[in-house]
Formats: structure tokens, C-alpha cells, sequence
């Protein structure tokens, strides 16, 4: 079945280049976990998911955004 | 030749303001002093997670023209620091972030969040 169409976050607001440094728009794209959600969950175009991995990584790096989160250990 | 970069320092959040504009002045000048050095403090704030004990660090952003072979040295000396927690240094060769904004597109754009508001109700 064919999913919805959804149109890519980052290019409605033109944005070129995904700023590691901004944890509060990186926060919307990832899991209750942690994890990256995936491109068929929040309808990012292919270019900017690529960009989004990798901004997530350092902005992880950075302590800015967790690794894990809500898991006991 | 000078290529752009952007650094993020995480310092021990326990340290004192002089002592922080001390050591950034200190890593900048084994770049020699960059000219058009930016320098954004976005100050104390938590860690996602712990790094070692600190669950703290103090944040600056720099970001400078430099050249390449200058790079290894002043890399080694952020290591060596004691002080720094943490630091990254990237490539700036493209603007980061949405664009700026007219206040035009901008009023579009939030009427265009509005509308998709409404379409979920």
C-alpha cells in the first residue's frame, strides 16, 4: 500500500544545510529513545535525511542531543 | 591555503570566565590569530548525558578562517587541554540553519503553519 505523501520539514522552510548546533529542531527527529526517526515517519526528503544522520551524530557527539534516553541502566 | 571552519568547545563547566577567554585566546593564537575569528559563547549548560562526572559544560562557538596545516598543533593542544571536556571542529564551507527571513516570507510562512494546523483538526 501505498503511503501518504508527506512533504519534506526542512525544504517548506528552505533550508539548505542542517545545523548540528540546533538541538531543538534535531529533538523533533528523534525517538522517545533516541533513536533517528525514520524518513517515513517524519517525510524528510532523501538529500536532508542524509544531512539530518549526520547532524544528529555530532550534535550526539556534543552532548547536546543523548544517545540512549528512557531506558534503565 | 585558508579554508573555513567552525569549532565547538565544551569546557568544564566548574571554570571561571577569564579562564576560558585565556585558554580560547591561547588555542587562537596557534592558528595565528585568525582576523575574522567569531567568537559566540552560549555559556553553561547540561549535557544530554554525563561526560566522565560533568554533567555541565560551558559552550563556545568559533568560527575562523585557517589554514589547514596549522590545524594538527592546535589540535594537539585542545587534547592536552585538562579543562576542555569536549571540542569539534567542521568544515564551514556552507551556510548552516534556515535561511533568513523577510518579515514578508515570514508572515507567509506562519499563515502556511496555520492552515496545516487547521487541515488536522
Amino acid at each position: 500500500m501505498r503511503r501518504p505523501q508527506r512533504s519534506c520539514p526542512f525544504c517548506e522552510t528552505r533550508v539548505h544545510f542542517i545545523d548540528y548546533k540546533d538541538d531543538r529542531t534535531l529533538g523533533r527527529f528523534i525517538t522517545d529513545h533516541g533513536k533517528i526517526l525514520p524518513s517515513r515517519l517524519s517525510g524528510t526528503c532523501a538529500r536532508h535525511q542524509r544531512q539530518l544522520a549526520t547532524a544528529i551524530k555530532r550534535a550526539r557527539f556534543l552532548a547536546l542531543l543523548p544517545y540512549i534516553r528512557g531506558l534503565q541502566g | 591555503m585558508l579554508r573555513p571552519y567552525e569549532a565547538v568547545y565544551i569546557f568544564d563547566a566548574g571554570l571561571e570566565d577569564p579562564a576560558i577567554n585565556e585558554r580560547l585566546d591561547r588555542f587562537h593564537a596557534l592558528l595565528g590569530s585568525p582576523s575574522d575569528l567569531k567568537v559566540d559563547h552560549w555559556g553553561r549548560r547540561q549535557l544530554a548525558y554525563p561526560i566522565g562526572r560533568k554533567e555541565q559544560g560551558y559552550y563556545v562557538v568559533a568560527k575562523y578562517n585557517a589554514d589547514g596545516k596549522a590545524l594538527p598543533e592546535y589540535e594537539r593542544a585542545l587534547r592536552l587541554e585538562e579543562g576542555l571536556i569536549r571540542y569539534l571542529i567542521t568544515l564551514h564551507d556552507r551556510e548552516l540553519g534556515a535561511p533568513e527571513m523577510t518579515e514578508e516570507q515570514l508572515a507567509a510562512a506562519n499563515a502556511r503553519r496555520d492552515d496545516d494546523d487547521d487541515d488536522e483538526e
